[in-house]
């Protein structure tokens, strides 16, 4: 629709002449702001050297999926009226461990031209990138530190809360600062205070999945008092009767996350379990809360829930100590759900109520669970009984992840009849279970991509068998918008990762894992697959390292990281992990880049060959 | 920046890491797997004639085995892997090697290792002994799943990566779990 669109722009632009030539510079002036996203964006650019330039000064925002794609300095001249940017370093896998802590993305140079060129930057997004202090603050005493609204630093490393302190004392038009699954070093809770003091716009504040132990629920309770916006609030562990008066103070709040639960198991018998909650039983949410996460609710706790679970639209059970039967009594009371992530002990029967009771469901994450039996229920297993379950239940699924004990291709086949509105499906077949029910999943595959018409982003992760060479020529066939994809251990050789790259017109990010592709094959993929701009591989069947040599090209970089063992200081033992070597390439306008750390090397081809 | 050609070098074996100050025990599943996994490839004949090449210049001899106990005839994966190959491309004089004579399955080998590398064969020759005791962190039950986890794909199995947040929440339960009980589970947490 929106191509359409920009077609009828040209043609008119075409069709009216040079006569008016003034007229239409205002109207397109007028009317290129209004068209937002990326692709149009794109579009538009290269249209014409004048509709190129009105592009350039009214771009708003750019995300930069790769930070070492481009410079900041090209940024800068191309779009100097930036108000909003989002930067990408390490690749996805380093939230699994398996990429080494200094590999890179550092945001420094780009911290400075922000400083240099970019005094209207309102937004910025870090994510998975190295910050240091010192970005903090020059960022902070930078133009931009004064207009500054949302700062979010997703998964990043490097800083201390120092870095924080400043930004809470000089960012004072702060809505959102946002620093989920960041490591960052505590030297006290000074920086919270700092921020509850100065603040008066805050909307946002997430901390949630920090190891923060020094915050203070007597700052987060001055912050709801002096931000009556508050709308979300995720934090690190803090018990939840501490939050009693905070929760009382932020009138606004819609989303909370975090606390814990610390009461230890209760012996068996009521009057102990109703004194467990009466410490948690002041604890009242605020009016509109809706999304919901708490660590470590157990069963005991779960009826602090009960009388808000009705308007729950998203709930975070993934840090929660619920058993299946916990899961089913809890989920059938939230009948207004939308969102929900919880580990697989949610189990089929977990599922089956989902689908009998919360027909929203539309982003459903089930994660993986601990591997010791003891730790998890024993029911606590999802299989194609869910999922088919699941799929006829509830049919606005747009978002499903899932760690799988047992698939057939039924399942897939159902998820491909009734989820219509799938656009993200991730699918990953865990490993305990030696028999799986019906291997290979070619027509199960098949018939999901063919069915979910709106995919966009496609997650794979099998086992040797798990699927064929014809299987994987499916997956190129039929996934013709599919732009992200993971694929682990599917196909049987080469000629089945050739045939699929011939198709995934769409497919921009390719990572896989523990395949059986050669380097030839690799790099003829790369070759072959025409939208193709970045590639991570981790596990293969290496024949002969100078097949790499294929795909190299202009502006491809290709980086390796060579198979290492790490040693890692657990509580009381050394544990090695061996990691097999990995192959990243990616389109890059400016060249290798030149912070490498020992563990990573750039593909040189002279050095190669000799 | 001119590098140097790329090795890959499975075992970090030329990585200046600073030995672990006590023995180390390795991610069993994974590192076990991977060594067993690769040797399982090589072709018997293959390896006997590495092993040869490896001792040729250092005064030692292999013998062949009379009566094979098995069909396939697999020396002790380690002292093949991981030195013996690079000792024969570039054989390594060091004077801090010493001999190791090894007794398997019918067949003697005997090898020039140093003191780390002597190390890491008896740990691991140390974790198969034990492995029958242990509490199963392989799927099935019994030798035949072990074999099919032994053998595992081309590339050696490696397990399936860990979210880093899971993780970490997995532990802490674990730790708290102790915590309060201590003389194993009471009630289901």
């Amino acid at each position: 629709m929106k191509e359409q669109k920009s077609i009828k722009l040209i043609r008119c632009g075409s069709s009216s002449g040079m006569g008016s030539g003034g007229a239409d510079e205002t109207v397109w002036e007028c009317v290129i702001p209004y068209v937002q996203d990326p692709r149009d964006r794109d579009a538009v650019s290269l249209v014409c050297k004048r509709w190129y330039q009105i592009d350039a000064l009214t771009r708003k925002h750019v995300t930069i999926a790769l930070c070492y794609t481009a410079t900041p300095e090209r940024l800068s001249r191309r779009f100097p009226h930036l108000e909003s940017l989002k930067l990408k370093g390490k690749p996805r896998a380093a939230m699994f461990n398996l990429i080494p802590e200094d590999w890179g993305g550092y945001v420094t140079s780009w911290v400075e031209e922000i400083d240099k060129s970019f005094c209207r930057m309102k937004a910025l997004h870090f994510r998975r990138m190295i910050v240091i202090d010192a970005d903090l603050e020059m960022l902070a005493k930078s133009p931009a530190g004064k207009v500054l609204e949302v700062l979010k630093l997703d998964k990043c490393s490097g800083f201390s809360t120092d870095g924080l302190l400043i930004i809470g004392r000089l960012c004072r038009n702060l809505k959102t600062l946002f620093m989920e699954e960041s490591t960052i070093v505590e030297k006290d809770g000074e920086w919270l205070h700092e921020l509850a003091l100065n603040n008066t716009v805050l909307e946002n504040v997430n901390f949630y999945m920090t190891d923060l132990t020094k915050v203070r629920s007597t700052d987060l309770e001055l912050m709801a008092k002096n931000c009556p916006s508050l709308t979300s609030v995720k934090i690190s562990d803090c018990d939840i009767s501490d939050l009693i008066g905070f929760f009382k103070a932020a009138n606004a709040l819609e989303e909370f996350g975090g606390g814990s639960f610390n009461e230890p198991p209760g012996q068996i018998g009521e009057g102990v379990f109703n004194e467990q909650l009466g410490r948690y039983s002041a604890v009242s949410f605020p009016p509109r809360l809706c999304c919901l996460g708490l660590t470590y609710l157990g069963k005991a706790e779960m009826p602090l829930i009960f009388p808000i679970a009705a308007r729950l639209k998203k709930l975070d059970l993934l840090y929660a100590l619920l058993d299946t039967a916990g899961h089913c009594d809890l989920l059938q009371r939230c009948l207004n759900l939308e969102i929900l992530e919880t580990r697989n002990v949610i189990g089929d029967r977990g599922l089956e109520v989902l689908a009998q009771f919360c027909k929203k469901m539309k982003r459903l994450r089930i994660e993986r669970g601990a591997d010791e039996q003891e730790m998890e229920d024993v029911e606590g297993i999802v299989s194609q009984r869910g999922l088919i379950a699941l799929a006829q239940g509830c049919l606005d699924l747009e978002y499903l992840a899932v760690y799988v004990s047992d698939i057939t291709n039924e399942a897939l086949e159902c998820i491909g009849r009734y989820s219509k509105n799938m656009c993200d499906f991730r699918l990953v077949l865990l490993d305990r279970e030696e028999t799986i029910t019906d291997l290979p999943l070619d027509n199960g595959v098949r018939s999901l991509l063919i069915g979910c018409e709106k995919l966009r982003r496609f997650a794979l992760y099998l086992r040797p068998g798990g699927l064929t060479d014809l299987g994987l020529s499916y997956i190129g066939r039929y996934s013709p918008k599919v732009r992200w994809m993971l694929l682990g251990y599917v196909g049987e050789s080469d000629d089945g990762l050739l045939v699929f790259s011939k198709g995934c017109p769409s497919l921009q990010k390719l990572e896989m894992r523990g395949c059986c592709f050669s380097e030839r094959a690799l790099a003829m993929a790369a070759m072959q697959l025409t939208s193709l701009r970045y590639l991570w591989v981790q596990g293969y069947r290496s024949v002969n390292r100078l097949d790499l040599l294929k795909m190299v090209r202009p502006n491809w970089n290709i980086e390796l990281i060579p198979a290492r063992r790490v040693y890692v200081q657990d509580a009381n033992e050394q544990v090695i992990f061996d990691h097999p070597a990995h192959i990243l390439a990616y389109y890059s306008l400016v060249g290798q880049r030149t912070d490498f750390p020992t563990t990573v090397m750039p593909l040189d081809p002279n050095a190669l060959l000799n | 920046m001119s590098r140097s050609a790329i090795e890959l070098d499975f075992f970090g074996m030329e990585k200046e890491l600073s030995p672990p100050p006590k023995l180390p025990t390795f991610a069993r599943r994974r590192s076990f797997r991977d060594i067993q996994g690769v040797i399982s490839k090589i072709n018997p004949e293959v390896l006997k004639t590495v092993i040869a090449n490896g001792s040729s210049g250092l005064n030692k001899s292999v013998t062949v085995p009379c009566t094979p106990k098995e069909d396939h005839t697999i020396f002790p994966p380690l002292p093949v892997h991981g030195s013996n190959l690079r000792q024969s491309c570039e054989p390594k004089r060091s004077a801090e090697t010493a001999p190791m004579t090894i007794f398997y399955n019918g067949m003697v080998a005997v090898f020039d290792v140093s003191p780390h590398k002597a190390k890491d064969i008896l740990l691991h020759a140390e974790e198969e002994a034990q492995k029958p005791a242990e509490s199963s962190d392989s799927k099935g039950t019994g030798s035949s799943s072990d074999q099919k986890n032994i053998l595992g794909t081309l590339n050696g199995d490696f397990p399936i990566a860990r979210r880093k947040s899971l993780q970490r929440f997995l532990e802490k339960r674990k730790e708290r779990s102790n915590m309060w009980e201590p003389y194993g589970r009471t009630n289901k947490r």
